[in-house]
């Protein structure tokens, strides 16, 4: 089963999941097989094709494994964009510390700092 | 002797070998009388005698042909080196397009009133024939999809492409890009050019045509087609785009909107892929050209050193039969 971060919410895909196109958000994909993880990745956003033949094709911008995170910098990125956003001026700035914050935000919830 | 101030005056010999030594002188050459033509001997050296004016234009030309093996001899071995740089990329940048494939299918023969076609093409030249492949591809696409009420540009990428069509077909062309593999190419690079074309052009279908990598020596002109989201909608709505509509739509509200994004989306992946293909195949054709122009070098070097040793070898063989008729024709008066 491969869990991924829908736009909608977290979505789980098991053999025989209906065709679907799903957009993705920032957040973690993790493979669970025989009901333990087996890998976790963190995906920047992307698609998500599942098709009719139960094979899913993830595209996605930027994906890595959780692994090769460091929290002490995710912690920090976070505190940065809330410190942006609180001084953003324009839409533009605005929407661009918003997207770091939800990325930030994922990472941190996704490696439980 | 005589023969020395003649030398040194820079004056032709044919006229001092004219009298007793041309009988005794087998010549090379079948000419008439020794200054008959200009071209001389094999039409290579300058006319039979002179000595030393065609010795050194043939030095030179000599010392240029060898500097030119070794620049193309270097051309080659950096393009080999930047090719393997560049193919490992591109191998595992194919993966990015082809779920969009899989989910939407691949439709050349969509008919459609805006089309634009995407040329890429190298920025540097000396790369072999891929450019003019590319860019005689493009105009027959331009000449295939044109027709009455029917809109078609081009968008090109690389100066090559641009020098060529601005020729012949400046009004059609809508955008151009060039520079793209001054830092290196990336995926941001390739959404960025996405984003001004979508910006700026409003086009139905378009049409990708680069050079696709298959091997050092092959290199495929490859066309992907690419539709807009109202060409896509449009085309699932008539059945002919497989089972588009059999798939629930997660994302959005709208089920254009996320095909909007997914359009924008397979443009972007597949001009990626496009321009790392064509870089492959810029070094790979830059690798053969360079190869064959290193080798013609060689062979000419070898020519030239054979007539410049076989027109030296001459010289001295005239000069010592002066030598020794002048002594001769001495003693013989003695």
């Amino acid at each position: 089963m491969v869990i991924l971060p829908a736009t909608t919410g977290q979505m789980g895909v098991l053999p025989g999941h209906v065709p679907t196109i799903a957009e993705l958000k920032p957040g973690v994909l993790s493979v669970h097989e025989g009901g333990q993880v087996k890998t976790q990745y963190f995906v920047s956003s992307g698609f998500a094709f599942i098709h009719a033949n139960s094979v899913t094709d993830v595209i996605a911008i930027e994906a890595v494994p959780l692994d090769k995170f460091d929290p002490e910098e995710v912690k920090k990125g976070l505190a940065d964009c809330t410190q942006k956003l609180n001084a953003a001026t324009t839409d533009l700035e605005r929407a661009q510390a918003q997207i770091g914050i939800e990325v930030h935000g994922a990472l941190t919830s996704a490696l439980g700092v | 002797m005589a023969s020395g101030s003649a030398r040194k005056a820079g004056m032709r010999l044919s006229s001092l070998l004219s009298g007793s030594l041309a009988s005794g002188i087998k010549s090379q050459t079948a000419a008439a009388s020794p200054w008959s033509s200009s071209t001389g001997a094999a039409g290579e050296l300058g006319p039979f005698g002179s000595r030393f004016a065609s010795s050194q234009a043939v030095r030179n030309r000599m010392k240029s042909v060898k500097s030119i093996q070794k620049i193309t001899k270097a051309m080659k071995m950096v393009a080999a080196s930047k090719l393997r740089g560049v193919v490992s990329k591109t191998e595992k940048s194919r993966g990015l397009w082809q779920p969009f494939i899989a989910l939407l299918g691949d439709h050349p023969g969509v008919d459609a009133k805006k089309v634009s076609i995407l040329t890429v093409s190298t920025d540097r030249g000396l790369c072999g024939g891929i450019n003019s492949t590319a860019v005689k591809y493009s105009k027959a696409l331009l000449k295939l999809s044109s027709g009455p009420d029917k809109e078609v540009s081009y968008i090109i990428v690389g100066d090559k492409a641009r020098a060529i069509l601005q020729r012949d077909s400046k009004q059609s062309i809508a955008l151009t890009v060039t520079e793209t593999q001054k830092i290196s190419i990336s995926f941001t690079q390739a959404s960025m050019i996405v984003d001004e074309i979508v910006k700026d052009l409003d086009f139905d279908v378009v049409r990708v045509m680069y050079n696709k990598f298959n091997s050092v020596v092959q290199f495929l002109p490859t066309v992907t087609t690419i539709l807009s989201p109202e060409t896509l909608i449009r085309e699932s709505e008539s059945g002919k785009l497989g089972d588009l509509d059999a798939y629930e739509v997660e994302g959005a509200e709208m089920k254009s909107e996320v095909l909007q994004n997914l359009s924008e989306f397979q443009f972007a992946s597949v001009l990626y892929n496009a321009f790392l293909e064509n870089a492959c195949s810029e070094q790979g054709a830059r690798m053969s050209a360079m190869d064959s122009s290193t080798r013609n070098a060689t062979e000419m070097l070898d020519k030239l050193t054979l007539s410049y040793n076989r027109s030296r070898q001459a010289t001295i063989t005239t000069e010592l039969i002066e030598i020794i008729s002048g002594a001769a024709a001495l003693e013989a008066s003695n």
